[in-house]
């Protein structure tokens, strides 16, 4: 399974996905302090307050997910290059594991990479220019590296959640990219609606979807239409 | 005798619409199969459900004495093919394509990469993006692709599509000498009905999704015949020459102005002749003889070729 996720990779316009992850990792890695100095100075009270805000921010990368489905899924059915992979004596459920694994498992690091460089720059930029009131305490340390891994996670099966009927079954790029930022913004949407949801039970729900989807795919690859 | 390819009852519906039905073909081992068939008769679905690319609907398929069914494919280890145009990574170069299909395969032998560069003439191009390449150089490293790993069979759909002349000569080539020395099995189609004629050993001719028949090449040579063809304007007094002057009886009129002289007692001159002192205006005369193309509209149409 490893050497066909790596296969996944090697397949790719690998030049333009690190393109892109530079893109999010830079803008990522500056937007709580942007938040603090343009938005709201209520957002620097203290480092459990931009804690909060570095955790939902890392939602971006639900797009970020997006963006691999269309290149790692729907452009090899649109290029008619997902006929060579299952012209080959592997069974077209192993295949497309591999490429769910290959997602996930870039996804998440790249979403752990991200916490790791927002905290560090959100700290340095502090350190240098008094921003954000007092200094973080080991609580907040634990909460931060906590959070890190259960949204890294989270963030990973959200999104997954466009796999199965925008990637696998209806093949569609736009759909995907709008089902993904969608996905980022729920909650907030529901604050401006003012839909009272627990944010913990959403998560919940959408990690659910996202699984759903990933097992759709595996399951019915072989029946969604013909190449 | 050993079979390779083996179907039978081999049909594929999608929605209500049948494109193959009920095909059972067999193909020996180390013979070269051309299938013949219009555009939409079937042959590309046939091939694809051969490579594992869509299954049947109904019907069985068994290569190298293996059912192949999607759980069930390491039979595909041992088949090369291009179906309908070769499909590429575009954006990476001919080596990273070639490498990854072998990794599939589970396949190392970087030696044998370039002895197949090699056999196809496409040495030095293995650092170039594969999206420069031309349609022909791209049907050639299909080629390469599909006979890399050394294959006991090769489909291919339509091969010689986008190469020049050469290209084309240079691939029956390949495809003899594949089948001659290493003794690889080929299925082939091909429009180009001269092609599949100086290539394979047997042909089977697709019609509306069915094996309508299958012939050896030796057969048809068998069934060729000779014919005097006219072509002129006064085509009923023509006839009527042949038959009261010359006394010919095997004749057949095509179309409104050409007739056909199976029997050929008589030389070519005289009859021109016969007609010339009779101020019948010939606008052509030639000797033919009936080729796979006759046959092949034959098997199609149930008619003679016209036109």
């Amino acid at each position: 399974m490893g050497k066909l996720m790596m296969l996944e990779w090697r397949k790719l316009k690998q030049k333009m996905i690190m393109g892109e992850l530079i893109i999010y990792w830079g803008i990522l890695m500056f937007l709580p302090i942007f938040f603090i100095k343009m938005v709201s100075t209520d957002f620097g009270e203290s480092y459990s307050t931009i804690i909060q805000l570095m955790i939902s921010i890392q939602m971006g990368f639900v797009l970020f997910g997006a963006s691999l489905i269309n290149q790692v899924v729907i452009d090899e059915y649109k290029n008619k290059t997902i006929s060579l992979a299952f012209g080959y004596p592997i069974s077209r459920k192993k295949l497309v594991t591999a490429k769910v694994l290959f997602i996930s498992l870039f996804v998440f690091c790249c979403t752990i990479v991200s916490f790791l460089l927002a905290g560090i720059t959100t700290y340095l930029l502090d350190h240098f220019f008094q921003i954000i009131d007092g200094q973080p305490t080991i609580a907040d340390l634990t909460t931060y590296f906590s959070k890190m891994i259960g949204h890294s996670f989270m963030i990973t099966l959200i999104s997954l959640i466009p796999l199965y009927f925008f990637g696998v079954w209806k093949r569609a790029t736009f759909p995907t990219v709008l089902c993904a930022l969608f996905l980022m913004q729920f909650q907030n949407f529901s604050y401006l609606l003012n839909i009272d949801i627990n944010p913990d039970m959403v998560n919940v729900g959408l990690c659910l979807l996202g699984a759903a989807s990933v097992y759709l795919s595996i399951k019915m690859v072989d029946k969604v239409g013909d190449l | 005798m050993e079979y390779i390819v083996r179907t039978n009852g081999l049909t594929k519906k999608v929605k209500s619409k049948v494109l193959v039905s009920n095909v059972n073909l067999q193909i020996k081992k180390g013979e070269i199969y051309g299938f013949l068939g219009q555009n939409g008769a079937g042959k590309t679905t046939i091939m694809k459900m051969l490579t594992g690319l869509i299954s049947p609907t109904t019907g069985e398929i068994t290569l190298f004495n293996q059912k192949l069914t999607e759980i069930s494919k390491s039979s595909l280890k041992r088949v090369g093919s291009i179906i309908e145009y070769p499909i590429f990574f575009e954006h990476l170069t001919a080596m990273e394509n070639l490498q990854i299909h072998c990794e599939y395969l589970g396949y190392y032998d970087q030696k044998a990469i370039i002895q197949a560069l090699d056999m196809v003439h496409l040495t030095g191009i293995e650092d170039k993006i594969v999206k420069d390449f031309s349609l022909g150089m791209k049907q050639r490293l299909g080629i390469v692709r599909a006979i890399i790993t050394k294959p006991e069979l090769i489909i291919l759909d339509e091969p010689t599509n986008g190469l020049d002349p050469i290209g084309i000569k240079d691939m029956r080539d390949l495809i003899r000498m594949l089948n001659r020395e290493y003794g690889i099995t080929f299925l082939l189609s091909s429009h180009i009905l001269g092609e599949i004629e100086q290539v394979a050993d047997r042909i089977g001719v697709i019609k509306d999704g069915k094996l309508v028949n299958e012939v050896t090449l030796a057969d048809i040579s068998k069934q060729r015949t000779e014919y005097i063809e006219i072509v002129t304007k006064d085509v009923q007094k023509s006839v009527y020459l042949l038959d009261s002057e010359l006394k010919i009886p095997n004749v057949k009129i095509i179309q409104d102005n050409r007739i056909r002289i199976y029997d050929l007692t008589l030389p070519q001159s005289e009859i021109s002749k016969t007609l010339i002192l009779h101020d019948i205006e010939i606008e052509e005369i030639q000797k033919h003889i009936s080729t796979l193309e006759d046959y092949f509209y034959q098997q199609i149409h149930g008619g003679d070729k016209v036109g």
